[in-house]
């Protein structure tokens, strides 16, 4: 291929510099890479797939499967960009792919001797071997296999972060319109003129479909200025959103559409505080699809050499973007657009050399159309092979018989660089294929049709296999009709122009493959041939979904938009059944490749949801790490400098039972809970009893689920008769509030309670150690905080620096210890007061790690333990479990399995020689070399400064009677197998004198 | 007596006026801040609707709004969240122990939010777009009239979203999530351009 600018269009549009590996060319506004590469006699884009076969540009839009490129560099880098969708633009910088060193003069071209080897399933015949320890022939794929995959592919990912943005968009319409074609315009003008709200999408960057290049008068006027007119219109009304550059990927359940806006993809990088890219999620109500049909070619020996390309698309080239996709060009054709895209080249001024036809015969106008191109025509004939290497020189012509599918008489070369080639059209029906619609197979029209509708959609023009302007114009507005009637609006009014033009057969001949000797190949992006097709059969692959995964047909970047159907026809002629007997695939979202990027949107790095208590900042400023604690954050510890995190936990946990400590629990699930049955609702809810529960106290509750596990616990307060706090775990508040709603909404609807979240109402703060009552004492007012007036679970009010409070003497760290609650927005001052209050006696803040320590040496449960598998019985909380009511997961909770005495029990474990337990280590009685069977595991471990010793809550095996017992905490992973003493739980001030007192 | 400390908004310190992003003549959206005085929760029993409903009207002076619309009076705003749900915000303090004493628990449950949300304005010209960009809801003046309210979510962000006028909201964040809300705003924002108030 060697195209060229033709002289008409040497002028037009402003010169734009890019380069293409590392080469620079000039291209013109309006260009794509392709048609300017194409206008700079550029004929190999890009090698092939396994092959290293040169390929050249063989569409005009978004189905190409060979021109893929690399654009961009550093974090902009981006491989397998379709040349034919890339706007040029000033400083474009783009590279070929799967090449070394060049794209011209590739070495791993060599691939191609070893043809036979890299055929149908060869990925699955050569990397599925033995894969036991020394198999030598497995070690020895092994080694290749790094080379291979080297070899093969599709360019490589970017490396460094992409600095650009991504955005998201939520939109409604009445009647979406996807494809600004004939048939879109038609329909959004309908359904526009009918009030309904519109949105019109179309994945190039203008509007107007096919009529950007069609020889048709409209109304008078050439199609293109009327199309660019009818846009404009569109657009001025404020109804109406028209969303160009716009790929509608995805149709989901609940008539829900993905489109990705390529906002900035036109530029050489996005304009400042704009997003690169906008995936837009539109819900319409009704939908009119008007995605066109996709060209696809006819299978001949060497059809994949660079100059061999489809018909409508060296079309385009010509007359949209003026460059001559070859010096001659020769048609090969099954079907009459063939014949009006050699006339409509010729007309632009482009050589066309030949047309060769299938068929024996065409219409007469269609003849004329050819002999207006001044091409040498062949009906009757096909070509058989192509001569070239990496330029194309020309081709072999045959007689064909195209009801026999026989080729006869002598074989005869015709000069050219460039076969442009059509096989019929495919509707691009990919949406409702991906919502499940099953095709229907038109023989006439050699395709697939969307066939019934499975959402509140209506297909229009040639999507339809409704082909040509006329058809286009009438099907888009009666769908734009049934639209509006689905949506709920009038019929609106009509505006189709006058069309003067051709008006053709679309229906080809039913010629897909001209089987002659030389690799024909179907799918150009994964260099699958004919003879794979074959070859999967013969090896027992009869089924389309199997001969997909088998051959790898239609899969990759293009999802075979050009090869599904010649390859559906080749397997039917292979076991003797039509094209619908054999069945088709089913297309999966999204229509073109989408950056991962673009779907994750802004819900990414600092913009992810995280949720903040209202001391963060005082906690980062005095030199917290801050840890995630399901979606809050939380301080691990306060490192001192040159302090470890094991270091700060250790100090801050000595403090707290040595003297006092204050600890962040603002994150602690709140749930207020209401009504008149309140406290039956939550006798209900909790294995313990809550009913009599007396105001002004808190009580320690279990939740088991349904099944008798348990599920969360907490302490709830009474605050007064028919209201109560009640607090959760932080990572299981939301979990608890979908528990309660449930029950209170469809098990017990009766009850009169309400519940609301209020985590984000309360700060909250523990006082923890032998100190706390002296520092609450200091700040305090309005509330007597001695042992008498607030014993242990006691519930009171007050003020604390003006601030109304709660404070309720409950323990997790076995110390005596107060929760204190104000309202958030005064949760630093309170905290700034308890700070203050406690400065004569050391106070120091500590965090989760230390907290974590406190509560293991207290034998406390909390979520390692809660883990969804244990049962009361199991942590030693059987006592909580009431015999006397029911209540959630009571039933199943008295199962036999769940009170077998041999199930895991809560334990502790204590390290005997000094060395550190790792977490998630094994319970085993055997040596390091020889571990035996797990008994148990470790769930929640530390550093005891208590004990001066790592210790570890762990679950074993008849745990609570091996108190005394040695073993081994095992770890294999990490290397680590600790000599460990089987000890009671209960680490610390089992009797809780400390907190009680 | 102590002097009650001022009330901290979970966004003091991000707020910083002035003008970002986009912003050639004007901005396409204006950011405000406020606490709420008071910010309560009524709750109806099924079957004491009415009489809720008498009781917020004798109390507020202002008649009940229909599902999913808001009434205004001075500086009290009563919306209607869900059926037999209403959320009341009030510039002056101590309204939860006036409902409180008007509103026995046999005819339903109030609960304080004060703390737990704060509110971010949002008006402009482009403030529909901005909030379409990250809040699934359809924003259109017919489905989402001024006068309306509607809860809604950007990602697990929950809020509750009152139209005061076709392009004037009111966000009523979660307080530990209105810094993310606000990071987002301002990305969002930035697009259009954006004026901290």
């Amino acid at each position: 291929m060697s195209g060229f600018r033709l002289k008409a269009a040497e002028t037009g549009g402003k010169a734009l510099h890019f380069t293409f590996d590392g080469k620079s060319f000039v291209g013109r506004e309006g260009d794509t890479l392709a048609s300017a590469l194409m206008a700079n006699g550029v004929s190999i884009v890009g090698r092939s797939f396994k092959y290293h076969r040169p390929r050249g540009i063989f569409t005009a839009g978004s189905e190409e499967p060979s021109a893929l490129v690399t654009l961009r560099s550093g974090g902009r880098h981006e491989p397998n960009v379709r040349a034919t969708e890339i706007e040029l633009y000033e400083g474009l910088e783009a590279r070929s792919q799967n090449r070394w060193p060049s794209v011209r003069f590739d070495l791993m071209a060599v691939n191609q001797l070893a043809g036979k080897a890299f055929s149908a399933g060869f990925y699955y015949k050569t990397f599925m071997g033995p894969r036991r320890a020394g198999h030598k022939a497995t070690q020895f794929w092994y080694f290749c296999e790094q080379f291979i995959r080297r070899a093969a592919g599709l360019g490589k990912g970017a490396t460094s972060a992409d600095p650009d943005t991504y955005s998201r968009m939520n939109a409604w319409c009445d009647v979406l319109v996807i494809g600004a074609g004939a048939a879109g315009i038609a329909a959004a003008g309908r359904a526009a003129s009918a009030g309904a709200r519109v949105i019109m999408c179309d994945e190039r960057a203008r509007g107007g479909g096919s009529l950007t290049g069609a020889p048709e008068l409209l109304d008078g006027q050439p199609a293109a200025e009327w199309a660019s007119d009818a846009m404009e219109e569109l657009a001025e009304l404020d109804n109406v959103t028209i969303l160009t550059r716009t790929t509608v990927q995805s149709m989901f359940d609940g008539d829900t559409y993905l489109a990705v806006e390529r906002v900035n993809d036109h530029r050489d990088e996005p304009k400042r505080h704009q997003p690169r890219q906008r995936a837009w999620t539109i819900r319409a109500a009704s939908t009119v699809i008007a995605t066109g049909a996709i060209e696809r070619p006819i299978v001949f020996a060497g059809n994949d050499r660079p100059g061999v390309m489809l018909a409508d698309a060296a079309r385009r080239y010509a007359v949209e973007y003026g460059v001559a996709p070859g010096r001659a060009v020769a048609v090969f054709t099954n079907n009459d657009t063939g014949w009006l895209a050699a006339r409509d080249m010729a007309r632009a001024g482009v050589i066309v050399s030949a047309i060769v036809d299938v068929r024996a015969d065409v219409q007469d106008d269609v003849r004329k159309a050819g002999e207006e191109s001044r091409a040498e025509i062949f009906l009757g004939a096909a070509i058989t092979g192509t001569r070239g290497w990496q330029e194309l020189q020309g081709a072999h012509v045959r007689d064909f018989h195209e009801v026999s599918n026989t080729l006869g008489g002598k074989k005869r070369f015709i000069g050219c660089d460039c076969i442009a080639v059509s096989g019929g059209w495919s509707p691009a029906f990919h949406l409702t294929s991906q919502q499940g619609g099953k095709p229907q197979w038109d023989a006439e029209l050699q395709a697939f049709l969307p066939g019934e509708a499975s959402a509140n959609w209506f297909g229009a023009g040639a999507m339809a296999g409704k082909f040509g302007l006329r058809n286009a114009f009438r099907t888009g507005e009666e769908a734009a009709v049934r639209a509006l009637t689905q949506a709920g609006f009038g019929e609106g009014e009509s505006s189709v122009p006058v069309i003067e033009g051709d008006a053709i057969d679309y229906a080809p001949a039913p010629v897909l493959e001209i089987n002659s000797p030389g690799k024909s190949f179907v799918d150009l992006q994964h260099d699958v041939t004919a003879d794979d097709v074959r070859l999967a059969h013969r090896e027992g692959f009869v089924s389309v979904e199997h001969l997909k995964r088998y051959t790898t047909l239609g899969m990759a970047t293009d999802q075979g938009k050009t090869s599904n159907v010649t390859g559906l026809a080749i397997m039917a002629q292979t076991r003797d059944m039509s094209i619908p007997e054999v069945g088709t695939t089913r297309f999966r979202p999204p229509y073109t490749p989408v950056a991962l990027a673009t779907l994750a949107g802004e819900q990414y790095g600092h913009l992810s949801t995280v949720r903040r208590t209202p001391m963060h900042d005082w906690h980062v400023a005095n030199g917290a790490h801050m840890y995630a604690n399901g979606p809050w954050l939380r301080p691990e510890s306060y490192n001192a400098p040159g302090e470890t995190v094991e270091q700060a936990y250790i100090r801050e946990a000595r403090k707290v039972r040595e003297s006092v400590g204050l600890v962040d629990v603002s994150t602690l699930g709140k749930i207020d809970v209401q009504g008149p049955d309140a406290a039956e609702f939550l006798n209900r809810i909790y294995s313990n009893g809550f009913a009599k529960l007396p105001v002004g106290k808190a009580r320690y509750g279990l939740m088991l689920r349904e099944d008798g596990f348990l599920f969360d616990d907490g302490t709830t307060w009474r605050l007064d008769e028919h209201r109560f706090l009640m607090t959760t775990t932080t990572a299981g508040a939301g979990h608890v509030m979908e528990h309660l709603e449930y029950h209170r909404d469809v098990v017990w609807p009766d009850l009169k309670v309400a519940l609301t979240s209020v985590s984000d109402e309360w700060a909250g703060v523990a006082v923890a150690g032998p100190k706390s009552r002296q520092v609450l004492a200091a700040c305090v007012t309005k509330c007597d905080v001695s042992n008498e007036a607030l014993p242990f679970m006691g519930v009171r009010t007050g003020e604390i620096v003006g601030i109304p409070v709660w404070i309720a003497r409950l323990s997790f760290s076995g110390e005596m210890a107060y929760e204190v609650y104000c309202g958030a927005n005064w949760g630093q001052a309170l905290w700034d007061a308890l700070m203050a209050a406690g400065e004569k006696h050391d106070i120091v803040p500590y965090g989760l790690e230390a907290l974590s320590t406190l509560r293991i040496e207290k034998g406390h449960v909390a979520g390692p333990e809660l883990n969804g598998r244990t049962t009361p019985g199991d942590l030693g909380l059987q006592g909580m479990v009431s015999s006397k009511k029911n209540f959630v997961g009571a039933v199943l909770n008295n199962r036999p399995a769940m009170q077998a005495e041999d199930r895991l029990q809560l334990v502790a474990i204590r390290s005997i020689d000094g060395q550190r337990i790792i977490g998630g280590s094994h319970l085993v009685k055997g040596t390091k070399d020889e571990p035996g069977l797990s008994e148990g595991h470790t769930t929640s471990t530390c550093f005891s400064p208590a004990l001066n010793a790592y210790i570890s809550l762990a679950l074993l095996e008849r745990g609570r009677a091996r108190f005394g017992e040695k073993m081994y905490a095992t770890n294999p992973v990490r290397d680590s197998h600790v000599a460990v003493e089987v000890i009671n739980p209960h680490m610390v001030d089992p009797k809780g004198a400390r907190m009680h007192g | 007596m102590a002097e009650i400390p001022d009330r901290i908004s979970p966004l003091d310190g991000l707020f910083e006026p002035g003008d970002f992003g986009a912003v050639t003549n004007s901005p396409g959206v204006e950011y405000s801040q406020r606490l709420c005085g008071a910010l309560v929760q009524v709750q109806a029993w099924p079957g004491t609707t009415g009489k809720v409903e008498a009781v917020l009207k004798q109390v507020l002076g202002l008649p009940v709004p229909k599902a999913r619309l808001a009434h205004m009076k001075d500086e009290t705003i009563l919306m209607s969240t869900g059926p037999g749900r209403w959320l009341v915000d009030d510039e002056m303090e101590g309204l939860e122990e006036k409902l409180r004493k008007a509103l026995p628990s046999d005819l339903g449950a109030l609960t304080g939010l004060t703390h737990a949300r704060v509110v971010i304005s949002v008006s402009g010209e482009k403030a529909e777009w901005v909030l379409s960009s990250g809040i699934a809801m359809d924003f259109h003046v017919n489905a989402f009239p001024g006068g309306g309210v509607q809860l809604g979510h950007h990602h697990e962000i929950g809020v509750t979203i009152h139209r005061l006028g076709a392009n004037h909201f009111e966000l009523y964040a979660f307080t530990s999530l209105a810094h993310g809300l606000w990071h987002w705003l301002t990305h969002a924002g930035a697009e259009v351009g954006y004026r901290v108030t």
